[in-house]
Formats: structure tokens, C-alpha cells, sequence
């Protein structure tokens, strides 16, 4: 487990460095999906810089707390922090999506550190709510963490297993939603209007609050507060789609936007990197 | 057959510590025995067909097993994106058993039947199917899946036919249920239309065989001594068992038979009646098997 290992210092999820290696895989594979995962970047440097337990040498540890990226377009923050830890490659990072590579555009529960199939909306927080239920089921304190986005909170599915975590008190299992305001088409509240979010899962039974999703230490405090409470918790993350680059930022054209060369120099620039 | 499956479910739950029983609802009495051996192993997840696969998939995750129960209507077909993405991928060893397949639900019509679960999850990488057709080889087939390291379905169609078998098979495969003297035909069926096949072939002279494993398509080369294949299921021609058999005799140079499919059509319920009734909307009725196989068997004869 982490607290048994050289402790990770801070710098090695710091939201700059994560949203650099973002860039430099979008760049290299000329892919899209950038501004989504740039909004789950500190939430990510919150969970496994401070929060999650788990073992750098065996991401599979038995032992470890689930992170389940439910929104799985924004997997390229997690391989983010995968990079950090060693679990993928500078190969993987500069070769993303070459022909023979591991790394897929999206979710794959077969990497090591991924713990589901996503891409397809709707999956991870059932599969979150399963490993939860079995952790209850064996005494375990594990805990389980899920990412899922305000646009996909649109899926059944979700709500199918939100009344089941209330139903049977999964208080192991955090919530984190990326309400970052966008869905693939539009802004949320034109298409599929979510809010109150809060109010929703406190109805639901579950325990629910709100952080700015890009103050670690706001995240961090939050989620430390929650723990306590006997119900199953919800973090509803206030965030921006594209965080970091200006000409990303609330600009949804840039989920199908790919890097060139000049926009590439320009947002390393914005970050600081360049 | 229900009787069996029951029973098959509570001492599999009473044998393996960390095996529970997932349904969304359905089954009622049958879980009676579980509920009564081992009630934390039950969980009824609520109408929730999708989530309670991602359950299974997670559950998995933390060493528990599931056996995923469901009416074939909703489990497979409607989850069938969650078996492929949740269990299937991952090769998560989770037995799905879809009960009620074809149109056993005849008088509740097209949204309780189902023609197409077994050409669906075919296509599906890291599943094994199975279609006991009675109480034998059900408890063949359940034996196998829980040995398996991923994901299982077994189809339940019509449970209260006459058995077929008089004992266990040996294995899940193509088994010789009856022996006719007429060699160059053979009926092949599955499920709940192998025991009217049985009484057809008795009636006809003609060798019936039982096929209660659909994928991996099991060693069939009993079956090569046959010309004539007469394939029945109370499936759709697409994708169940005489596609299986076209399959392999189009790609294996050493057979030498033709198939004739005797199967669901390929339309929805049309007018409200019994499972006969039902049946008798797809040309498949006990009664109407006979006619069409009596008929198929004087025309080839008359043919040579």
C-alpha cells in the first residue's frame, strides 16, 4: 500500500506536469477528447496523491481503493498519472494510439490501473457500485472512487445503481461527478437539464456535496469530511471543461478538436511548460 | 426442469462460499430453496436489469461470483451491451441463465419472447452457450459453466417437456438421444424442441440427436453420417443451431450434408393463444413439426 512505500510527493501529480503529458500524447497521436480530461486533473491529483491507497509496485493489488473512471474520454488524465507512477511508458506516451500499442482512446479494463471498459456511458458506476457491495459483502474497508460526468448522468443505468448504493447503504462507495457543465453536443443544462445535482443524490439517500473540482486542497478536505458519514457519498465537482488553456476552456468544439503544431506550442505556453 | 435448476442453484450457493444469485426481479419461487439455504447469497437487485450486470462485474472484482438470472427477453437481450463491455471483455466468469426463451411466454407476447439471444451473444467473444433440454443435461451444462473462467449463458426454454435423457450425459455436446435405421437422415435439436423431436424420430425411424452446447460448437462428426440434417430450435434461423451447422459444413471439406431448418420465422407474436398456439404461428407446432418432417422425409425418399 502507499503509506508503505517512499511517500509520493506532490510534484509528481501536480496538475501542470499531468496536463503537459496530456498534451504531449493528444499532440503525438493527433487525438481528441482533450478538454475532458483536462477538467478531472486535479480531482485525479487529489485521489492518487493523497487519497487512494494503493500499491506503485502492483496496481492490481487486492488490496488497493478502486478508482473507477466511469467517464472513460477522459482516460488520457489517468494514463497521466499512470506515467507518474510508471505504470505505462514514455513508448506509450509518445507513441498513443500507434499501431501495435497498448493504450486505446478510451478505457480499457485490461490496463493495468483502468478498472473498467468505458467509453460506452453508463457502465463504470454499476461495475463501482458491484465492487462496493462485494467490499461491504467481505467486511473490507476499502474504499471505492468513481468518476462519472454530469453528461453521462443522462444514462439509466447510473440512477439504477444510485438506488441500490442508497438501498443497501454502500457507505465505502464516493461519487465524484465531473459536472463540468458540457455533454458531447451542447452545454448539459440545454440538453438534458441535471440540477440540482446535490439535492438529487441527497434525495436519492445519499450524503452529497459540492467542491471547486480544481482546488486539490478543496477536494481533498471535502472528500475527508465525507468519510464519516454512514451513507454512500456524492462529490460534485464544479469544473471547467478544458481547464488550463484559455482557447480550450467552456469551447466544446475542442472535444473534436486535434492539436497542430501551433496550438500545441501555444497551450504548453499557457501552462507554463514552454 | 425448474425443480432441478432450483435445487442446482441452492447447493451451488451452499457449496461455494463466494457464489451469490443476482436477479432483477424475476424467478420468484424459484429462488425458494437459496433463500431458504443461504438468504445472504440472494440479492434481488430491483428492476434494474442493466446495473445488475455492471454488479457482477464488480462484485467479480472483489472475488465474488454471480449467477446472473433473468427472463431471455431482459437477460440477455436487453443487457446486451453490459454483457459484452462488463462481463464478456473482461472475461469475467459470471453464468447467465436467460429463462422463458422462444415463446414460452405466449400469451404475454413479442416484449416476453425471445428468438434471438443465442445468435446475440454467438457473436460475443469469451462466452460459452449452452440449451439443456431437459433436467439431465441441465445439470450437465451448470456443472461445466461453473468450472469455467468466463462468462457462461444457459438458455431456458419450455422446462416442463417430457425428459429426454434417462441419466446424465456425460458432457455438454451433440448427444445421440435416439436411434433410427433410416442413416442418411437425422433430426438435430436443442433445448425444449429436442423431446418432440425425439418422438418424431421414433415414430420415423430416424436418429435424433441433442445438441445442449451452442459455443464452443462442440465435436459433431456423429453427425457425418447423415446427409440430411433436419435442425430444430425454437430460435431464430439466424444465428442459433442451423446456422452452427451451416457454419461448419460450408468451411469443413469432409462433410457431406445438407441442413433444413425448422425454427421460429422470422416475425413477432401475430394473434394471442397457448405455447402451442404459439409455436403454430411459426410452423413449429408439435403437431406441425411432424407434418413438415413426415413430408421433407417422403420428399427426399422420392427424390432418389
Amino acid at each position: 500500500m502507499q503509506n508503505q512505500l517512499p511517500p509520493l510527493t506532490t510534484t509528481e501529480f501536480e496538475p501542470v506536469s499531468l496536463r503537459e503529458t496530456v498534451l504531449r500524447m493528444a499532440y503525438n497521436a493527433q487525438c481528441v477528447h482533450i478538454p475532458c480530461a483536462f477538467s478531472i486533473i486535479e480531482l485525479l491529483s487529489a485521489l492518487y496523491g493523497n487519497l487512494l491507497r494503493f500499491d506503485r509496485a502492483d496496481p492490481r493489488n487486492p488490496k488497493r481503493d478502486y478508482l473507477v473512471l466511469s467517464k472513460g474520454h477522459g482516460v488520457m488524465a489517468q494514463y497521466a498519472c499512470f506515467y507518474r507512477l510508471g505504470w505505462i511508458t514514455d513508448n506509450d506516451v509518445n507513441y498513443y494510439l500507434g499501431n501495435g500499442t497498448n493504450l486505446h482512446g478510451l478505457s480499457e479494463s485490461h490496463i493495468p490501473g483502468c478498472e473498467v471498459t468505458s467509453g460506452s456511458l453508463g457502465h463504470g458506476l454499476p461495475i463501482a457500485v458491484g465492487i462496493a457491495k462485494g467490499l461491504a459483502i467481505k467486511g473490507s474497508d476499502q474504499k471505492v472512487f468513481c468518476i462519472v460526468g454530469d453528461g453521462e448522468l443522462n444514462e439509466g443505468s447510473a440512477w439504477e445503481s444510485i438506488l441500490f448504493a442508497a438501498h443497501h447503504k454502500l457507505r465505502n462507495l464516493n461519487i465524484i461527478v465531473d459536472a463540468n457543465g458540457f455533454q458531447a453536443m451542447g452545454e448539459t443544462s440545454q440538453i438534458i437539464n441535471l440540477e440540482s445535482l446535490t439535492q438529487k443524490f441527497s434525495s436519492f439517500g445519499f450524503f452529497s456535496d459540492e467542491c471547486n473540482g480544481h482546488e486539490v486542497k478543496n477536494i481533498i478536505e471535502k472528500i475527508r469530511a465525507m468519510d464519516g458519514e454512514p451513507l454512500p457519498k456524492s462529490l460534485i465537482a464544479r469544473t471547467i471543461k478544458g481547464k488550463g488553456v484559455s482557447f480550450m476552456e467552456n469551447n466544446n468544439s475542442w472535444h473534436y478538436t486535434r492539436l497542430n503544431q501551433n496550438t500545441y506550442q501555444a497551450a504548453l505556453r499557457e501552462l507554463g511548460g514552454a | 426442469m425448474r425443480e432441478t435448476l432450483s435445487k442446482l442453484l441452492a447447493e451451488a450457493t451452499s457449496k461455494y462460499p463466494d457464489l451469490f444469485i443476482l436477479t432483477g426481479d424475476h424467478g420468484y419461487s424459484l429462488f425458494d430453496a437459496v433463500r431458504k439455504t443461504s438468504p445472504s447469497k440472494f440479492i434481488n437487485v430491483g428492476v434494474s436489469e442493466q446495473a445488475m450486470v455492471g454488479y457482477a462485474s464488480g462484485l467479480h472484482k472483489v472475488g465474488i461470483r454471480t449467477i446472473i438470472y433473468g427472463l431471455a427477453s431482459f437477460v440477455p437481450i436487453r443487457v446486451l451491451e453490459q454483457i459484452k463491455l462488463d462481463l464478456c471483455a473482461g472475461s469475467v466468469p459470471a453464468i447467465i441463465i436467460g429463462d422463458g426463451a422462444g415463446v414460452v411466454y405466449s400469451t404475454l407476447g413479442s416484449s416476453h419472447q425471445c428468438a434471438e439471444d443465442i445468435a446475440c451473444l454467438r457473436a460475443m467473444p469469451n462466452i460459452s452457450i449452452y440449451s439443456p433440454c431437459d433436467k439431465f443435461e441441465l445439470t450437465t451444462c451448470f456443472e461445466e459453466a461453473l468450472k469455467l473462467n468466463h462468462t457462461s449463458y444457459i438458455r431456458i426454454g419450455k422446462s416442463d417437456r417430457p425428459e429426454v435423457h434417462p441419466h446424465k450425459p456425460a458432457t455438454p455436446g451433440v448427444n445421440r438421444v435416439s436411434t433410427g435405421n433410416k442413416e442418411k437422415y437425422a433430426i438435430v435439436a436443442t433445448g425444449s424442441m429436442v423431446s418432440v423431436g425425439k418422438n418424431i424420430g421414433q415414430k420415423y425411424d430416424v436418429s435424433v440427436y441433442s445438441v445442449s452446447k451452442l459455443k464452443p460448437f462442440p465435436d459433431a462428426d456423429i453427425l457425418k453420417n447423415h446427409t440430411n440434417l433436419f435442425s430444430l430450435e425454437e430460435h431464430s434461423q439466424f444465428g442459433g443451431l442451423f446456422s452452427a451447422l451451416s457454419e461448419i459444413i460450408a468451411t469443413d471439406t469432409s462433410w457431406n450434408a445438407k441442413v433444413t431448418p425448422f425454427c421460429l420465422e422470422d416475425h413477432f407474436a401475430r394473434k394471442c393463444g397457448d405455447y402451442q398456439f404459439a409455436l403454430s404461428e411459426h410452423s413449429i407446432s408439435d403437431q406441425q413439426l411432424e407434418e413438415r418432417l413426415r413430408a421433407t422425409i417422403l420428399q427426399l425418399e422420392s427424390d432418389v
